[in-house]
């Protein structure tokens, strides 16, 4: 029988022992992981429930349309490309050979700009894998499975990150007695939550700075502009932190995410955010219409890298951790406001100053 | 000058006002029975505490975490007449120079510590920057804890059930007291020594058997074990009546002074005046619980024995009184809001096994944990080591790699290797016992733990759980 209770006494036999560390567990925890894995299949789990077959409705035709047009249009435009060229050098060989090496070039660095946006896509969809398997440890409470994982993610931070001060920290409060659950929120909060407010505080920046242009802005044209300018470069500085940088076109995925989980958790964001925002607004309301679409544009600005924090971090926040937009709203207010005061020392600002002190 | 002194009075009397109202206390039962590691644990936990502002073993207090938690001290309690918590000598007797384990506790004792602390919470922090948590901590011999079930009986209620579990457990029947106590008869009266003699003889008779089964069901009253300051107390001297025919009979023309009268007036008194009071004192006030389990020595004893102890525990827990408790009940009718249930000694399990060793403590104790729920109690199980003694290491047999633990064993003073055999974490029928082979050893403390703080499993989850929430 395999499970007989084993009793070695180290005196008497020679016995090989190994510490316990992390490469051990994978080879010894094989098996235990599959019986783990096929009775929480049979168990009663959140997968229990009726299911929709297929997610997307089945488009036919219309899926068609968007490739065809592009390869129609890309095909023109290799053609009329090609038949420039041509007459170039029916014209002269010196300007054709300059116009291939221009066209050339174009394509080149626009296909390495296409693999890195594409490579960086990849990146955040293994992000989004990782933050499913570590809550399926969470939930499954496995033992000595989520070391693998944490070093992985750790080397991928690590590459934009200096993270041995945390690290250290974590490696000295790891026990080999912790389980998976345990290691993970050990990691979260030793490790990422550092991460977290180095991310809350890049977004605070960008947040509070198009805020302040927008203010300032003179052209309503150009806010658009801006914002679209702000957001991208926080897109970016936010998920470079959690080590998933996203490119230009990388980026263009990450914002539609973005903005597609914005509409989703909006409602329930705008309903815990309700009461102070009401606030804020009778406040905005007060000093300018400019101040307030500034407050806006911060605010949305804020959201958008929220919700990239989301995305990008490997370990999903709990109610504890959670970033809240109270936070930058409330620096987003003291900058504006306190720009407000130095630049027109007016009756309007006193008044936003008694009022931001009654909020407080 | 008098009228600066007087305003500053002043604002030194609202600033106390205002620690006062801000202050917490929050008292902790550590309940179980005698043997579960009760004294152990509150060892490391004042030890845990008492370290905190250089203790960075405790990353789940979140508190302590954030480096809210600034420094704590033993201080002196109102209840004066409660003997103190001997922390120092159970913590020299642990890392002295031939450490032991901490002597079971043979009488009540209490501990406070106080802890302070910066507030977290915006609203508070304007009034105070600091604040201070009050815990008390209360240890007292588990087999009184088994008093706690009678509170709900009567005396033939009582001895029904004595005569149940007789039944059940399949005891050597021919001992004095059951002989004896068949002989005489209930219906008249019969002199206080020869009732003596036979309660004496009943007291043998439950030592006895719990030497033989180690079970704790027929264990009652506690205090028939371990008398504390009743030695010899005539309130001491009764027994159960196990005559089927004298059960079912209508007790209520009986002559007062009929033996089975006399049983049952001590029994009430004892009832009345030594256990009731002693719970209302001790555990009526009590916000927090916690309830160690020794889950090895349930493995290792086999489904008997795991029977036995289901029994006796989800008895105890019935007899606490749990229920949510908002701060208007709380002035009049406090209760426990939240239970923890612990499976001590995880230590000597291989870690891998931790999680079914919660498993297997959830499932013994499922019908309680029902009951506790739907009043809306917090309750949490874990597996946790008060003071970790051991060290996980991976050892091959027979061409197979065993997650084993390494210590000193106690029986021998050597060093062993041990598998303890796999923990089914779901639920067993008799037979399916039968199959699994456990042998959980019982480790010695090493020499080599330092004056400083003791190394520990989960305490700091421990901890979180129930004292986290006062640190707002």
């Amino acid at each position: 029988m395999k499970d007989k209770p084993v009793k070695i006494r180290t005196k008497t036999a020679n016995v090989q022992v190994e510490k316990v560390s992390a490469n051990v567990f994978e080879e010894h925890n094989g098996q235990s992981l599959e019986v783990g894995r096929s009775k929480a299949g049979g168990a009663l789990s959140s997968t229990a429930g009726p299911k929709m077959l297929n997610s997307k409705p089945k488009k036919g035709l219309r899926k068609l349309f968007w490739p065809a047009l592009f390869t129609f249009v890309a095909g023109a435009a290799a053609y009329e490309s090609y038949l420039f060229i041509d007459s170039l050098f029916a014209f002269n060989t010196v300007l054709g050979v300059a116009a291939t090496a221009v066209a050339g070039l174009a394509v080149i660095s626009g296909g390495a700009g296409l693999i890195k946006g594409w490579l960086s896509r990849r990146k955040l969809r293994s992000r989004k894998e990782k933050q499913q398997a570590f809550g399926l440890l969470i939930e499954e409470n496995t033992y000595g499975e989520g070391q693998q994982l944490i070093d992985e993610v750790n080397t991928e931070i690590g590459q934009y990150l200096d993270l041995s001060g945390p690290l250290s920290t974590y490696r000295g409060q790891k026990q080999q007695v912790h389980n998976d659950r345990e290691l993970i929120q050990l990691y979260s909060q030793t490790v990422l939550e550092g991460l977290d407010s180095m991310a809350l505080e890049a977004i605070t920046k960008h947040a509070t700075e198009s805020a302040v242009m927008v203010a300032l802005s003179p052209l309503a044209a150009a806010d658009m502009a801006l914002v679209a300018w702000r957001s991208s470069k926080m897109l970016q500085e936010v998920s470079r932190i959690y080590g998933c940088p996203q490119t230009t076109l990388g980026r263009i995925g990450l914002t539609k995410q973005v903005m597609t989980n914005m509409m989703l958790a909006g409602a329930s964001d705008m309903l815990a955010d309700a009461g102070t925002e009401l606030l804020g607004k009778g406040l905005a309301a007060t000093v300018s219409t400019k101040v307030a679409q500034g407050i806006g544009v911060g605010l949305l600005i804020a959201r958008m890298g929220i919700q990239t924090m989301k995305l990008c971090r490997p370990v999903e926040f709990t109610d504890d951790n959670r970033p809240k937009l109270s936070y930058i709203r409330k620096s987003l207010y003291n900058r504006l406001t306190t720009l407000l005061k130095k630049s027109e020392p007016s009756k309007g600002a006193t008044i936003t100053k008694g009022e931001q002190d009654d909020r407080d | 000058m008098s009228e600066k002194s007087s305003l500053s009075r002043l604002v030194h009397k609202a600033e106390q006002l205002i620690e006062r109202g801000i202050d917490k206390r929050v008292r902790i039962a550590v309940t179980g029975l005698s043997g579960a590691g009760k004294t152990a644990f509150i060892t490391s936990f004042m030890n845990q505490l008492l370290h905190i502002a250089d203790n960075d073993q405790l990353p789940f207090l979140r508190a302590a975490k954030e480096g809210r938690v600034l420094a704590s001290k033993v201080s002196s309690y109102d209840e004066l007449h409660i003997p103190e918590f001997k922390y120092r000598q159970s913590l020299d007797s642990i890392i002295g120079s031939t450490p032991s384990w901490p002597a079971s506790t043979t009488g009540i004792s209490q501990a406070q510590l106080n802890v302070r602390y910066i507030i977290k919470n915006e609203w508070l922090q304007k009034l105070q920057k600091q604040s201070h948590l009050t815990i008390d901590i209360i240890d007292y011999p588990g087999e009184w804890l088994l008093d706690l079930p009678l509170l709900r009986l009567s005396y033939k209620e009582w001895s029904v059930q004595c005569l149940q579990l007789l039944e059940q457990s399949h005891v050597a029947e021919d001992s004095d007291w059951r002989e004896q106590s068949t002989k005489v008869i209930y219906q008249q009266p019969l002199a206080d020594e020869s009732i003596a003699e036979l309660s004496l003889q009943y007291k043998d008779f439950i030592k006895e058997h719990f030497i033989q089964q180690q079970t704790y069901n027929l264990l009652q009253p506690g205090r028939f074990i371990l008398p504390g300051e009743l030695q010899g107390a005539p309130v001491l001297d009764f027994f159960p009546v196990l005559d089927i025919d004298i059960l079912n009979s209508d007790w209520s023309a009986l002559a007062e002074d009929s033996l089975i009268k006399t049983l049952e007036k001590r029994f009430n008194y004892y009832k009345q005046q030594i256990v009731q009071p002693f719970f209302k004192e001790y555990f009526e006030k009590v916000d927090r619980q916690i309830l160690l389990v020794d889950c090895l020595e349930v493995l290792n004893g086999g489904y008997q024995n795991f029977r036995d102890m289901q029994f006796t525990l989800v008895e105890l827990l019935k007899s606490f009184h749990y229920g949510q408790s908002n701060w208007l009940k709380r002035m009049f009718n406090p209760s426990i809001d939240k239970l923890l249930i612990a499976a001590t000694k995880a230590d000597h399990v291989p870690p891998e096994q931790h999680r079914a060793l919660e498993g297997f403590l959830q499932n013994m104790l499922q019908e309680a944990k029902n009951d506790i729920q739907y009043e809306g109690i917090e309750l949490e199980t874990m597996a946790i080591s008060a003071i970790k003694v051991t060290e996980a290491v991976i050892a091959e047999h027979q061409g197979q790699k065993l997650m084993c633990v390494k210590g000193i064993e106690l029986d021998s003073g050597e060093e062993v290797i041990n598998y303890p055999g796999r923990i089914q974490p779901q639920a067993l029928s008799r037979d399916a016992w039968r199959e699994h082979q456990y042998d959980f050893i019982n480790f010695a403390i090493p020499t080599n733990l330092t004056n400083g703080i003791l190394p520990h499993i989960r305490m700091d989850k421990v901890m979180q759980f129930l004292i986290g929430d006062k640190f707002r």
